[in-house]
């Protein structure tokens, strides 16, 4: 006889685990630190990308200004401050992504946490199936 | 709103029958709807304006998943700016690379409020974008609508001076400042962003309260909230701002946010109850609204005849042997007689 209660709750796991969960499940696969430390990396790398990116622009835009007045500007001060938005775009997107990241672990993590929950509830279910059938294997509870 | 109620209920029905072909089909219609407003709007790549093309693309956006139909989406926009010069295509990439380094990263969930912004702005509803996204999201969906808000006034800079890019005479960088210098001294563009971010707030804040009709609330402020941005950001900035279009769009988002409060929240406030208990640590203020719900009557059909009705001849083999009487022969009052004597 088909049990409500087991396939409501097989299902639930079932929709867990093709859904959400198959992005928490790659998440707890990390420490928290390797996490969020992969994830500094990959946004050292694409906030450099996207900082020349907006450098090119501007640099596109002012072409002709540049051209007239390179002469004359103070190329130090220049680079300093290339260098100093670059820091602060860095500094700025790493505390961005660091928060992100936590608040996407903490998530993943009682995801998890649930999910294994309902794989030992799922356990107990199966458990007190086989002592009702007499089908028992040795093992103990 | 009984009948409403039944008509929701039947649709939910069907959806939980039918939705194997359903979502893809609804994925498809909002993709189609998508495309062909970027079509609209720019429609400079012959090979794309096409109802064929959309109409593939639609169907590959029907297996793919919502984020899919973004990028093509964007993928659709860059080629029709090579329809026009390469240099547009090259700052159309520029700018959509920026905006998802800095920004799309972070609200990969809600990425779809980027394609669907421009869409809302050719339907003349961009008001709807983010009253809805403050009823069924949440704050991370300002981010993708300002792109999209971006996106939308990027590609009526290129289809309104499109003459200029598309001529030889205009050099590269010139071009390239033209792009920079419509899309950064775009007033309406700013305007348009403020307004996103604070309707969106206050539609999320509101309707996120535990006050009666709370979302009808949120819906109604965010579109007057809207409308007066707009009038009087207008005003104050000297943006040529269209009031009735302004108008139109705040009363078809707070229709949309009404449409969207029947389908996704459906309660019934009348019958709201209050209750308050307390244990060693806490006092509960609890209130329970419950959801409107018809129980849809069950149709059975039943034949009444003069002639009894056939009975089949192979009896169930488990079932008790009863003795069929025909409803014609059968003495009610003469067995109940019987019965009555019995006790």
């Amino acid at each position: 006889m088909l049990d409500v209660q087991k396939i409501k709750k097989m299902h639930k796991l079932a929709v867990y685990e093709s859904g959400e969960g198959k992005k928490h499940l790659a998440i707890s696969n990390y420490y928290r630190s390797d996490y969020i430390g992969l994830a500094l990396i990959k946004n050292f790398f694409l906030t450099t990308i996207a900082y020349g990116l907006l450098l090119l622009g501007w640099a596109g835009y002012k072409s002709d200004y540049l051209m007239n007045n390179l002469h004359r500007m103070n190329l130090p001060l220049l680079v300093v401050a290339v260098l100093g938005g670059y820091i602060i775009l860095l500094v700025v997107y790493s505390v961005l992504t660091y928060i992100y990241c936590t608040v996407k672990y903490a998530k993943a993590q009682k995801g998890i946490q649930e999910y294994y929950k309902g794989l030992g509830q799922m356990k107990k279910i199966y458990d007190r199936e086989d002592r009702r059938n007499g089908r028992i294997t040795g093992r103990r509870n | 709103m009984t009948t409403l109620l039944e008509m929701k209920q039947k649709i939910k029905n069907f959806y939980g029958e039918h939705d194997s072909w359903l979502l893809p089909l609804l994925k498809f219609l909002l993709a189609f709807l998508v495309f062909q407003s970027i079509n609209s709007t720019l429609g400079f790549l012959e090979a794309l304006d096409n109802i064929f093309i959309v109409l593939i693309l639609s169907i590959i956006c029907a297996v793919l998943p919502l984020n899919g139909m973004a990028v093509l989406g964007c993928i659709m926009i860059v080629a029709h700016c090579y329809g026009v010069g390469v240099e547009v295509a090259a700052f159309s990439v520029l700018l959509l690379l920026l905006l998802m380094i800095l920004f799309l990263r972070f609200t990969s969930q809600d990425n779809l409020a980027l394609i669907l912004t421009p869409a809302a702005f050719s339907f003349h509803m961009p008001a709807a974008i983010p009253v809805g996204s403050g009823l069924l999201r949440g704050p991370s969906c300002a981010v993708p609508a300002c792109c999209g808000v971006i996106l939308y006034y990027f590609m009526e800079v290129v289809s309104d001076r499109s003459t200029v890019l598309q001529g030889k005479e205009t050099e590269s960088v010139q071009k390239l400042q033209i792009l920079l210098d419509a899309l950064i001294n775009n007033q309406e563009m700013w305007l348009n962003i403020l307004a996103f971010v604070v309707v969106l707030m206050v539609v999320y804040l509101i309707s996120r309260t535990s006050a009666d009709y709370s979302w009808r609330i949120g819906d109604a402020a965010g579109s007057v909230l809207y409308i007066l941005i707009m009038i009087l950001g207008g005003m104050f900035l000297n943006v040529n701002i269209n009031i009735g279009s302004v108008i139109l769009s705040g009363v078809l988002a707070a229709v949309a946010g009404l449409l969207i409060e029947f389908a996704a929240l459906g309660i019934d406030y009348s019958r709201s109850e209050t209750t308050q208990f307390e244990d060693d640590e806490y006092v509960y203020y609890v209130k329970a609204v419950p959801k409107s719900f018809v129980a849809q009557s069950e149709k059975k059909i039943k034949n009444i005849s003069s002639e009894p009705a056939e009975v089949p001849e192979e009896e169930d083999e488990e079932a008790a042997p009863v003795e069929r009487i025909g409803e014609e022969s059968f003495d009610f009052e003469k067995q109940l007689e019987e019965s009555l004597k019995d006790l």
